[in-house]
């Protein structure tokens, strides 16, 4: 890992007039657990001079009900938030997600804000640089995208464009399902965005001088029931092949209102919106659920190596219904 | 011997487990002689090219940057069998091979060298796999070694198995009642990992005498292998704790190449400590291998040909590949008893990582390649695998051909009471519902089970010599070139020792792992540490008991055979109170030494045989292993807890995983090596550990005063063939690819799925 300067920064003010103050050569930092890995294989050229320091704001980690939704700060620990009894009670799909993520001891590192932010795992993209050097692609700015013709087991089926890496977030797949909004701060200007226009094809839309400062989450009626389902090679310290959210209210004995999303098989959290479209006001039986998770990967275009997506995607999404069912 | 024994069989604590766990344990990383400098390697971005111009110039004018080396000033030193790896070659020939070194004060600097090192390079064509590379008019990755073939090597003198050839195989398939054939690989290359990446320390004391310290794994391999390879200097090797190896760390020619040119060219001490990224991507990989042949077969199991050729690859380039090309084809001989053999090797070169020492040692690689051949037949035959591996492994007075050419009869045990009561634990009998049928179905989960058999006749592979020295004080301190790599062996040889002695356990030392002061040991290599170690060290005790009666047979008035010894008190067996203290029979200005030795003996194989059960998900392909069961016969069990953790290692560095999900990926047509973190390369968690039992018999071995074997590096070769035959049965289907990963599975369910339709 090459030498930098860190700062603590004392206020979401002061963090936000040091990025502004080293224009284009600072990363923040808060859990750290996809930065530092990132630092230390030198994927990018643009190597930061200045690490700022969010776990220093205070309250910026809070978990807490405001009015109608629950907020949570950008620095708030994967381990806390699993581990909070006001998400536990409305949000037992962002608790599911939360502890899928990675280790105890990553989820007592990696945070809110570093979930949603943390960078792709496309094994090109993320390819160690003093091990002959970094990979030129076209999320790097220079270059094919790699995945499209090389190995690609992991890589998008849906939604692929010129990058087919995929976000990595597990977070943002079930806080997609609950309708989630996060608040993007930059001096002068806050604004919430829908945390699925959170993301595009190249990372997220956050503007260089903004900070990821919190999420809201809407708590749900007494109707809406919720699911998160993760596919993985190994049962931890690892990434999604796919994943699943749901959320759908359950009024005499139909669906109504599904959110249904998918995680790990497009470049940003992939809402299946014909799946969602075909169980509305229909019974959460197999057939039903079968014939939604088929119009859930309408569209899928695999590459050469990751067909057998399209298959975990569709008993995820299944399984996620009628569990729905059972709740 | 009819005394019970004092620590042979108990749960002693192990000797440095204290240390281990409060960090006390120095690793490599913890030692730092005075003025050390660090090492960095430049590696080459392209998997077979030729340096036409390499400007170091910038990289030197770093600050703390004492040396910058590339293949134009590197000393003339070459690995290899034969010869044909140099410290730096003008060639590259993968992704991340070695271009240059840099030595700096600093990690940073170094680092911040390499960036500065400009390389002129002239692309090659690259070759990535076996067919590539034999295919007429491939890129040549060695001169010597024409069609990218690497030639045979009499690595264990002139007869050096390198194919098995025995009977009449023609006449053999004749007298066959099924034949079954096919092409099968094991080419998942996968990485042992052990915690500890490899890391040398080199110090040249002056232009002949040169000291490593490092983390391996067989302690006198960096001076007796290696001085041969640099021209003859005196080589004082040192191990430190070894953080795990698994055959890998036996030693690491490359990283003491580079950490000794660097400490020559600046008269300091040199680090080299690999990244993680190195470990993966430029240390060594398990060979790839590829069976393409045929096997005949008679109705009860009895197998009458086995015939075929065996391609291994090799990556890159290979310290010892022909070695574990001699030995895979002696333990094919040990698994399948058959008298007609017709089995050819070639060892291929390919531009990736090369491969090297892992545990398996060619045995796995061959026999994880051909257990779709013999799932294939015994299936044929509607035969039980375990009545099949009853039948087929080899018993006293069967014979082998063992890597050195010579015809060995086996004077060990009929394994088959371990093969019952491990079928009995595992509950086989229920469980087995024939071929290619699921013990259970219970929705979407399909219930398999499979099994699969190994042994080697390594547990008294090569030399070992040992000192054991008694104190005046009452203790004993044992002088013998032993790693430890995890295993506790160290710990087992001071319990072998104060056994002998009968000594307090804490009264029993080992100097430390170094060359300099201790005599030959080949290593803790296969499963030897247990019998050939282990006889060396009783030898040297038992020497020194004997020196220890004849110097107290005066003072007791008595002859030396008359006496016995128990906690540092010498008396009468028959009148112990007629007794003399250890300082007074070895007088406090002395010390008694005794010396040991051991000598080669192929003839006594070991064996286990791995049960597994799996559940299948038909809905998302994923193979969970739920149940395993290891069986073995270990003659009599030194230390309880350090056997049950070499079993239970079954699962994990590139072992029975390698079945399910352990495999390396390199880009097919840039050489890439994808997944070299612990996250994309998928090893087994903790807490996917499945249930795990082992039967251990013990029934006397004609070995050493303890009648014990080693078992401990076999137990990663069975399980791969193991899992693709239960995996099989699940599916209904002969599944002969690894690893298993759910494309896999769910293409072969698609299939299944259409052929309904």
């Amino acid at each position: 890992m090459k030498q930098f300067k860190h700062f603590d920064a004392e206020s979401i003010d002061h963090a936000l007039a040091m990025v502004k103050a080293y224009k284009g050569k600072t990363a923040l930092i808060a859990g750290g657990t996809d930065l530092v890995g990132v630092l230390k294989s030198e994927i990018i050229t643009d190597y930061p001079e200045v690490v700022i320091n969010l776990k220093t704001i205070a309250d910026m980690d809070m978990i807490k009900n405001v009015d109608s939704e629950c907020r949570i700060g950008a620095t708030a620990r994967l381990a806390d938030i699993a581990a909070s009894e006001l998400i536990q009670q409305s949000f037992p799909a962002l608790v599911a997600a939360a502890k899928s993520v990675g280790s105890p001891e990553l989820r007592n590192m990696g945070t809110m804000g570093g979930n949603l932010c943390q960078d792709t795992r496309c094994w090109y993209y993320r390819y160690p640089d003093k091990m002959g050097g970094r990979i030129p692609c076209y999320r790097k700015g220079k270059g094919p995208c790699h995945a499209i013709k090389g190995e690609n087991r992991y890589h998008a089926i849906l939604g692929g464009k010129k990058c087919f890496a995929v976000c990595p977030s597990d977070l943002a797949i079930a806080l997609g399902a609950l309708d989630a909004m996060v608040m993007a701060v930059r001096p002068g200007e806050e604004r919430l965005i829908s945390v699925l226009d959170f993301f595009n094809s190249r990372g997220t839309v956050l503007k260089s001088d903004e900070i990821l400062t919190e999420v809201r989450i809407p708590i749900p009626g007494k109707a809406a029931v919720q699911v998160f389902y993760k596919n993985r090679l190994r049962e931890a310290v690892d990434f999604a092949v796919v994943s699943v959210a749901v959320m759908l209210d359950r009024t005499d004995g139909v669906c109504h209102g599904a959110r249904i999303i998918l995680g790990a098989v497009a470049p940003t959290p992939y809402r299946a919106l014909a799946a969602e479209a075909a169980i509305e006001g229909k019974p959460l039986d197999e057939a039903h659920a079968a014939k939604a998770a088929e119009s859930a990967l309408e569209g899928a275009k695999p590459l050469r190596q990751n067909g057998y997506k399209i298959e975990i995607a569709k008993t995820l999404v299944k399984r996620a219904l009628l569990h729905c069912d059972s709740l | 011997m009819n005394r019970p024994y004092r620590f042979i069989g108990k749960n002693t604590p192990r000797k440095d487990g204290v240390a281990i766990v409060t960090g006390k344990a120095q690793y490599i990383d913890d030692i730092q002689p005075v003025s050390m400098l660090h090492g960095k390697v430049l590696r080459s971005p392209y998997p077979h090219a030729e340096i036409k111009k390499i400007d170091t110039a910038a990289a030197r004018a770093v600050p703390g940057v004492k040396a910058v080396l590339t293949h134009l000033d590197v000393p003339p030193w070459m690995t290899g069998m034969p010869r044909h790896v140099p410290v730096l070659d003008q060639r590259v020939r993968f992704v991340g091979d070695a271009v240059a070194l840099v030595a700096a004060d600093t990690l940073e600097q170094a680092m911040a060298a390499l960036d500065l090192i400009d390389v002129t390079y002239e692309k090659l064509p690259a070759v990535f796999d076996m067919d590539a590379a034999l295919a007429p008019g491939a890129p040549q990755l060695h001169n010597i070694f024409p069609g990218n073939v690497v030639s045979d090597f009499p690595a264990f003198g002139p007869n050096t198995l390198s194919k098995v050839a025995r009977g009449n195989v023609e006449k053999g398939f004749e007298e066959a009642d099924f034949i079954s054939e096919g092409t099968f690989r094991y080419e998942n290359i996968a990485n042992p990992l052990p915690i500890e990446p490899p890391g040398v320390i080199a110090q040249w004391e002056d232009t002949q005498r040169l000291t490593v310290w490092s983390g391996t794994q067989s302690a006198s391999w960096h001076r007796w292998i290696m001085q041969s390879k640099m021209g003859f200097p005196d080589i004082r090797a040192i191990t430190t704790q070894c953080g795990g190896s698994f055959g890998s760390k036996n030693y690491a020619p490359q990283c003491m190449f580079y950490a000794a040119a660097l400490a020559k060219a600046t008269r300091r001490a040199v680090k080299v400590y690999f990244t993680k990224d190195e470990h993966f991507g430029a240390f060594v990989l398990r060979l790839g291998s590829r069976f393409s042949g045929k096997i005949g077969m008679k109705k009860d199991g009895t197998v009458t040909a086995m015939a075929g050729k065996w391609l291994v690859d090799n990556g890159a380039f290979s310290d010892m590949s022909q070695s574990q090309i001699a030995v895979g084809c002696g333990e094919a001989q040990l698994v399948i008893n058959c008298e007609n053999w017709d089995l050819s090797t070639k060892l291929v070169c390919t531009n990736r990582c090369p491969s090297g020492v892992i545990r398996g040692f060619g045995g796995q690689e061959l026999e994880s390649a051909f257990a779709p051949l013999l799932a294939d037949v015994m299936a044929k035959a509607q035969l039980d695998p375990v009545d099949f591996f009853k039948k087929n492994y080899v018993k006293p007075g069967g014979t082998y051909i063992w890597r050195e050419g010579n015809l060995w009869t086996c004077r060990g045990k009929d394994y088959t009471d371990a093969m019952e009561k491990g079928a009995k634990a595992f509950q086989w009998k229920d469980k087995w519902k024939g071929w290619l049928n699921p013990s259970s179905v219970e929705g979407s989960k399909l219930t398999g089970v499979g099994v699969g058999i190994h042994g080697n006749a390594d547990v008294g592979e090569d030399d070992s010599e040992a000192y054991v020295r008694l104190n005046a004080d009452g203790t004993a301190t044992i002088h013998a070139s032993v790693s430890e790599s995890g295993m506790a062996q160290r710990s087992s040889l001071c319990k072998m020792a104060a056994e002998v002695l009968q000594l307090p356990l804490e009264n029993v030392h080992m100097t430390p792992p170094d060359t300099l002061v201790n005599p030959f040991d080949f290593g803790l290599v296969g499963s030897r540490g247990t019998y050939a170690v282990g006889s060396a060290v009783i030898n040297a005790a038992e020497d020194a008991l004997k020196i220890l009666f004849e110097r107290a047979a005066p003072l007791l008035k008595t002859d030396s055979k008359d006496l016995e010894t128990m906690d540092g008190r010498i008396f009468v067996k028959t009148e112990p109170k007629r007794a003399v203290g250890w300082s007074k029979a070895i007088g406090i200005m002395r010390s008694v030494t005794g010396y040991g030795e051991f000598k080669a003996d192929y003839s006594v194989p070991n064996f286990l045989i791995l049960f597994v059960e799996v559940e299948v998900d038909t809905g998302t392909g994923t193979v969970k292993v739920k149940k395993v069961v290891a069986s073995t016969d270990a003659g009599k069990i030194i230390d309880p807890p350090s056997l049950h953790g070499q079993l239970y290692g079954a699962l994990g560095s590139a072992g029975l995983d390698t079945a399910v999900f352990e495999e390396t990926i390199i880009d097919k047509k840039s050489g890439h090596m994808l997944n070299m973190n612990m996250s994309d390369y998928k090893w087994r968690t903790f807490n996917e550990l499945p249930e795990f039992d082992n039967v251990i018999l013990e029934t006397p071995f004609p070995t050493h005063r303890f009648r014990a074997i080693g078992i401990g590096e076999i137990s990663t070769s069975p399980g791969p063939g193991a899992v693709l035959m239960a995996v099989s049965n699940a599916l209904g289907r002969h599944m002969d690819e690894y690893p298993l990963t759910p494309d896999r599975i769910l293409k072969v369910l698609g299939e299944k799925k259409g052929d309904r339709k």
